[in-house]
């Protein structure tokens, strides 16, 4: 186990690769430039398995209340993505009040973004048996069962012990991790 | 054993998901997967044949899909009459654009949401639901739609609850658990239930499957039917739509244009090829 994978840590997993046309290399320094110069980065995503408004932040929140941070922790993963590399220019939290999107920071190619800081390199592993979904329609179910085929993101609770089972083991690399800073996620409109 | 002709039944159900509108995951409109439309269309006609039927939101399309397989002969039973009542005017009017153009006189939609009192209609006899399957609120999302459909049949008639069933996940047995002890609170009974039975393009859970869960009335169950009310309990509505979300939205509205079912001009541009200078 970790600082960040202990019993009871809150983790969102993703797998990362190339981005809107974009290097994983290109991507990290990009984004550290953003957080130096805004105190926050931009972190954009796709998809329903980490939803915003109904998942993200309730998870987040969940954990704040219980003064656990969320990480997000990342693998790095060969993948042609093929999002246009258009930028947006608007952000909200909840869908109804739109802010602008500070000028130093770009989102491309994404519906969603996390909201995060201290993005940084690492190198260690995610026991997926060893975690559960913690929200969302799929709450319960075995990280290990659940990040397969099309699903490669999850908002996850680490638990105490791996489930025991005859199963393989599965785990993840983790390559790169972050901070999720409130408000955790948001909706991204008006591409450029 | 009923036959039914596969091929026409399919593309029959292929027209119906033409017409649908795209589903808003915001408010949990979920869209199930075509082949277990075909197949629950023709339970849901069988079930409720020569019945009056009400349908408390209808995003999939069954109802629309139901009218029709009975229109195209695929089946030769089905409801006499189906009610659409669905806060999202995009459904409302795809409903009643369908039924208009494939000559359905049986089906029609209104705008509603479940939130309101139920509108003082004809009785129905029975009613059909696939709600927000209340994850994050122990089947409270669920249970607001139940209370719609059994106001629809003036607490007397029967009830199909389309709701998630699953063996690992905890949270669909807590809501099926509650959701079968509020009906029995308002005097139905589950009569039947079809286990895991319909796949859903649910990119979250993949897996996870729904059932359709039958109730039926009690003898004279007529007696308990009080006045429909707004909901406004707080603990209800609380994580209607998931996690920490209370409803926000009465309706949906559509926006008008003049070519429905057609590629929206946003969507594409056209680059022509170049034009042959003539002499």
């Amino acid at each position: 186990m970790s600082e960040i994978i202990h019993p009871g840590a809150g983790v969102l997993f993703m797998k990362v690769g190339t981005h809107a046309q974009e290097s994983l290399a290109d991507i990290i320094a990009r984004k550290t430039r953003e957080i130096e110069a805004t105190g926050i980065g931009m972190w954009g995503y796709g998809g329903n398995t980490c939803h915003p408004s109904s998942m993200v932040q309730p998870f987040a929140e969940d954990f704040a209340r219980r003064n656990e941070p969320i990480h997000l922790v990342m693998e790095e993963m060969d993948s042609k993505h093929f999002a246009e590399p258009l930028c947006a220019a608007e952000y909200s939290v909840d869908g109804r009040e739109w802010k602008e999107i500070p000028k130093e920071i770009e989102v491309r190619g994404s519906r969603f973004a996390l909201v995060i800081r201290k993005l940084r390199q690492a190198q260690f592993e995610l026991p997926l048996a060893r975690t559960r979904v913690a929200v969302g329609n799929s709450k319960g179910r075995l990280g290990s069962r659940y990040i397969a085929g099309r699903v490669d993101k999850a908002c996850l609770e680490v638990l105490e012990e791996p489930e025991r089972s005859n199963e393989e083991q599965k785990v993840r690399p983790i390559n790169l991790v972050a901070d999720l800073e409130k408000p955790y996620a948001v909706f991204l409109r008006n591409y450029r | 054993m009923i036959e039914v002709d596969m091929r026409t039944a399919v593309n029959a159900v292929s027209d119906v998901v033409e017409n649908r509108p795209r589903p808003l995951r915001e408010f949990d409109q979920i869209h199930m997967k075509t082949g277990d439309m075909v197949m629950q269309s023709e339970a849901i006609a069988s079930w409720a044949a020569d019945k009056r039927l009400a349908f408390i939101g209808d995003g999939d399309a069954i109802s629309v899909a139901v009218a029709y397989l009975r229109k195209r002969d695929v089946l030769n039973f089905g409801p006499s009459r189906i009610t659409v009542f669905d806060f999202d005017e995009r459904t409302v009017q795809a409903v009643r654009r369908f039924a208009d153009k494939e000559r359905l006189e049986y089906l029609d939609a209104e705008l509603y949401n479940v939130l309101d009192p139920f509108p003082d209609r004809a009785k129905f006899d029975c009613f059909y639901t696939n709600p927000p399957w209340g994850a994050s609120n122990e089947g409270a999302s669920v249970n607001a739609f139940v209370q719609r459909g059994i106001e629809a049949v003036g607490y007397e008639g029967e009830g199909c609850i389309v709701i998630a069933d699953d063996d690992e996940l905890p949270w669909p047995k807590q809501v099926l658990a509650k959701v079968q002890a509020y009906a029995s609170e308002r005097g139905f009974y589950v009569s039947r239930m079809n286990r895991k039975l319909h796949a859903y393009h649910l990119d979250d859970a993949p897996d996870l499957k729904s059932c359709n869960l039958f109730m039926s009335s009690l003898p004279e169950n007529a007696n308990r039917r009080a006045p429909s009310v707004s909901l406004t309990d707080p603990a209800s509505l609380r994580n209607f739509y998931g996690g920490s979300k209370e409803p926000k939205v009465r309706y949906v509205h559509e926006l008008k244009k003049p070519d429905y079912g057609k590629a929206p001009e946003g969507e594409y541009r056209l680059e022509f090829l170049p034009e042959e200078s003539g002499e």
